[in-house]
């Protein structure tokens, strides 16, 4: 846990005592105390913490309150709500202000030094999926493509815009599940679906329902070697792929979603897919 | 497809809306669909994978979506289908998918979703993963919402 840069939030200086010592015997660095809303937002703001322990009664203020303005901050602190109190309603309202996780006090050292380690493994790891799956996701698309078609792509264009998509006609989604949710999509125009059906099936299809089951199951292929090559360089990833859901529509507005997404332009001899994948940061260190 | 996955979407529907300040909250009609639905609006996918592998696909219209968007912002008006409507909507199919599952788990089949995925337009034709499509009309506050369950 090298690097990590901890402030401590508390009314106590008991407790923050208490704390400071847990931390310090792992080696963790503490960059500053807080006890008021005014202090936490000026501590934050200096310091630039990590990661941030919380009490949750505060003099003129809460947890939950100061959780939102060091978010305002900086939206990638993690906070670690620790409580005399707990409940279901509470530990639910700390989800929702985006606290990473809530313990009760009297923190015990095993469990606070459990959870900093599991909020900092998932953020090391989503990273490694973050820089991984735009790669893997486009070899995956070149791969299937040239496997059932025998052709080749070269990506024209990539970006990780926010950006809504009008489709282009179809699109094809795949819901994914692990360790990191997500989802991909293909978008491409109906013409160029019927020429990459007539290249796999090697034959004119039989209609607008084996063009679009073939593109399903391309999807399907894409989406499904892209997860098992990142799920076999990180198991814990855990990636598992939906069936496609195929859109077919003249102006089929696709949104972003509140996460980031990767898209990428794919030239081929068929014409253009778009294909867009994208993961959301999980909030599964919840005990 | 078994009628027993209908009470999990029911039930969440019901547990979830009143939450986000829906007052009545009914059921429609439940019927099965084949695989091809037609829909204008709005369209919201949620895949799911677990004991049991498919999707969840919200459909509802686009003025519906803007009053059930007001709704879970406290009344604040909602003219435009913009970025804070459309994260309303996706919020609330994964809450109430996520409830769903958490039913599920209660049932003894465990799963899990994905991201929802939102799309509007008009006349979208959707191609579902299955023949037999379970649709369950879910009404809040006089505005419908199918429900339309798609499992392997």
């Amino acid at each position: 846990m090298e690097g990590l840069r901890v402030v401590i939030v508390d009314d106590s200086p008991f407790s923050i005592a208490v704390i400071r010592g847990i931390l310090e015997d792992q080696g963790i660095e503490v960059v500053g105390e807080a006890s008021s809303l005014e202090e936490v937002k000026v501590v934050v703001a200096e310091t630039r913490p990590t990661l941030v322990t919380m009490d949750m009664t505060l003099p003129g203020t809460d947890g939950l309150e100061c959780t939102r303005a060091i978010h305002k901050i900086d939206k990638t602190v993690k906070i670690i709500i620790i409580s005399a109190m707990m409940d279901d309603e509470i530990i639910k309202e700390s989800k929702k202000s985006n606290a990473s996780a809530y313990l009760q006090k009297p923190v015990e050292a095993d469990s606070l030094i459990t959870t900093i380690q599991r909020i900092v493994n998932s953020e090391e790891l989503f990273l490694v999926l973050e820089n991984d799956y735009p790669f893997v996701f486009k070899e995956s698309l070149l791969d299937a493509l040239n496997k059932m078609t025998k052709t080749r792509l070269h990506f024209k264009t990539e970006n990780s815009y926010r950006e809504e998509h009008l489709s282009n006609g179809l699109t094809i989604i795949m819901g994914i599940i692990g360790r990191f949710s997500g989802r991909m999509f293909i978008d491409l125009t109906m013409q160029t679906a019927t020429e990459i059906a007539r290249a796999v099936l090697k034959r004119e299809p039989a209609g607008h329902e084996e063009i679009v089951s073939v593109l399903g199951e391309f999807s399907n292929i894409v989406s499904g070697n892209a997860c098992s090559i990142l799920n076999r360089g990180q198991k814990a990833f855990g990636l598992r792929v939906a069936p496609p859901t195929i859109m077919h529509g003249e102006q089929v507005h696709i949104t972003a979603p509140s996460y980031k997404t990767f898209t990428a332009v794919a030239e081929t001899s068929f014409g253009e897919i778009v294909l867009n994948v994208g993961f959301q940061r999980g909030d599964d260190h919840w005990m | 497809m078994d009628v027993k996955y209908i009470n999990p979407f029911i039930n969440s529907f019901t547990t979830v809306m009143p939450q986000l300040g829906f007052q009545s909250i009914e059921k429609g009609e439940v019927s099965v669909k084949g695989r091809n639905l037609e829909n204008d609006g709005v369209i919201i996918v949620v895949g799911i994978v677990g004991e049991i592998k498919g999707n969840v696909v919200y459909c509802l219209e686009l003025e519906c979506a803007k009053k059930i968007a007001s709704t879970m912002m406290m009344g604040m008006p909602v003219i435009e289908f913009d970025d804070m409507a459309q994260s309303a909507l996706s919020e609330l199919s994964n809450m109430l998918t996520a409830n769903a599952a958490t039913s599920f788990a209660e049932m003894g089949i465990s799963l899990d979703i994905s991201t929802p995925t939102l799309l509007y337009g008009e006349k979208i034709s959707v191609k579902m993963n299955s023949d037999k499509v379970l649709c369950i009309e879910l009404i809040a506050d006089t505005i419908p919402i199918h429900v339309n369950i798609s499992f392997d």
